[in-house]
């Protein structure tokens, strides 16, 4: 993301905002609105004073700064010093930042790390708000049950490297396992049927068993012809967590141990 | 240009620390020069005495004028600020004239205010003492006056230079302080040993630099010459500092 906002220099490759190096943008606040961290800010300023010189270098008014800081709530501690805001008033005024310009582009970087719940809803919210504006959202994150729910497009890379581009639920469904489960009080019936059918079995508990190999119809049609009642019929699939650990696997720079006992 | 410079100037006046040293380099000259003309008012003071007094103490103010341009962005790279503001205007030469041309006609602007006080103030209090100031009786006075003004802005130049090259408000600071009071005298002085046909120790940067606001002068080029010098050094570390910063990662 640094590279990409000219703020360091890549070794090679460019990036580019529609065709033009982020260096040629005349006025870059209109066009791609960055927040790669909230804590880069001068603590004895005001959240007002430093949207306001952010302002000034693109040519915004003052009347934006104000409207930009009730769109993120900040207006009743706009005038407090930046070293009283919370992680999260911080935040605020990041993204406050990041709309200042109106720009099309946003690039987020960790933008819920070390938030609140409430936070954490709060950018998750704001992020929908502002891709369902028709707005390109770049957001970089390592908290993958919450891209799993607001992202779209998915760019996996692992030690600096291009691992996978795709779909969130492309990328799960190429990568996460997928089961069906199946909950039955005469379960232990159905099994030789399903092992029959090289199917792996797993049995959860007495009533409920997790079947690989095979899919729901498959299980369902079986069920149905050895008048086996079925109380639940599910195909699962892992989180794009289980998918990303899958598919890094072999980019992953420190592997850990087992714990062991620590007495 | 113009938003640069209005965000720039925007970002110097809204941090305490500024107007704390702003304040000290306003009241410490104006203390000094009008206590001075106040007690030795009534013991036949006359002009070059007011305006040694005047130009001595306006030595405070140029120094804190440096301070506070090493801290405009050694702060930047400190808070990380630094990468907010290129991201607004990626072209980063531009950022940095901006913040000199804020910072040097700022220092002008507050140098003017005060020696202009402090002349007339000191010679209002020094002739209410019974003594008589009259500034014609000095043909330096004007010179050194406006060499003080100048001075000012060179060294606003010299603290924004250093704090692009150094991009740490301890270490800038330290160096704006010892350089002039140490290491100028120690390295001039073993220079002027190895090489005593050459009169090294005058073109001492901030030798030369403070002997443009010097009433009696120190010797070595003369005021112009010393000027242009100082100006050129403090030119120098700017675009030096901003070759750095633009070579390097934000």
């Amino acid at each position: 993301m640094r590279c990409m906002l000219d703020l360091d220099r890549a070794d090679s490759g460019t990036a580019t905002f529609d065709g033009r190096r982020f260096r040629d943008l005349h006025r870059p606040l209109h066009e791609v609105g960055a927040l790669l961290d909230a804590g880069y800010v001068h603590p004895g300023r005001s959240g007002r004073n430093h949207l306001r010189w952010l302002a000034a270098t693109n040519g915004i008014g003052m009347a934006r700064v104000n409207t930009v800081l009730e769109q993120v709530g900040l207006t009743a501690a706009a005038d407090a010093r930046l070293r009283s805001y919370s992680l999260g008033m911080r935040q605020r005024l990041g993204i406050a930042a990041v709309l200042l310009g109106d720009p099309q582009t946003i690039i987020l970087d960790e933008p819920a790390n070390g938030l609140d719940p409430e936070g954490i809803r709060w950018i998750r919210d704001t992020l929908s708000w502002l891709a369902g504006q028709g707005r390109t959202v770049l957001v970089s994150s390592h908290q993958l049950s919450e891209m799993a729910l607001i992202a779209h497009d998915l760019v996996v890379i692992g030690q600096g490297r291009l691992i996978e581009q795709s779909t969130v639920a492309g990328f799960v469904a190429e990568h996460a396992d997928t089961w069906v489960r199946v909950q039955s009080p005469t379960v232990g019936a159905l099994v030789p049927h399903l092992t029959a059918l090289g199917a792996a079995v797993t049995t959860i508990d007495p009533t409920t068993v997790d079947v690989r190999g095979t899919t729901s119809a498959t299980v369902g049609e079986l069920a149905a012809h050895h008048g086996v009642v079925l109380h639940e019929l599910a195909t699962q699939t892992g989180s794009l967590e289980d998918a990303f650990l899958k598919a890094t696997a072999e980019s992953v720079e420190y592997h850990s141990g087992p714990m062991g006992d620590p007495s | 240009m113009i938003d640069l410079v209005r965000a720039e100037w925007i970002k110097l006046r809204t941090v305490t620390m500024n107007w704390v040293l702003v304040a000290i380099a306003v009241l410490f000259p104006l203390a000094v020069t009008l206590l001075t003309s106040y007690f030795r008012g009534d013991e036949d003071m006359d002009a070059r005495q007011l305006l040694e007094v005047l130009t001595g103490s306006s030595f405070v103010p140029a120094l804190l004028v440096a301070v506070i341009a090493a801290a405009s962005i050694t702060s930047e790279f400190g808070f990380g600020t630094i990468r907010v503001t290129f991201t607004a205007t990626p072209r980063r030469a531009r950022v940095l004239v901006a913040k000199a041309m804020v910072l040097v006609v700022s220092a002008v602007w507050l140098q003017t205010v005060v020696v202009l006080i402090g002349a007339l103030a000191g010679k209002a209090l020094a002739e209410s003492q019974g003594s008589f100031i009259d500034f014609a009786d000095v043909p330096t006075g004007l010179p050194a006056l406006l060499g003080t003004v100048a001075l000012a802005g060179i060294m606003a130049l010299i603290g924004l230079g250093l704090g692009m090259l150094v991009r740490s408000t301890p270490v800038a600071i330290a160096m704006l302080i010892l350089w002039p009071l140490m290491a100028e005298a120690l390295i001039g002085g073993l220079l002027q040993l190895v090489f005593d046909e050459v009169d090294i120790v005058s073109w001492m940067p901030f030798r030369a630099g403070f002997s443009i606001a010097a009433i009696e002068s120190f010797g070595g080029p003369d005021r112009l010459v010393a000027g242009i010098y100082f100006a050129a050094v403090g030119l120098g570390l700017c675009a030096l500092g901003g070759w750095a910063v633009n070579r390097k990662d934000a």
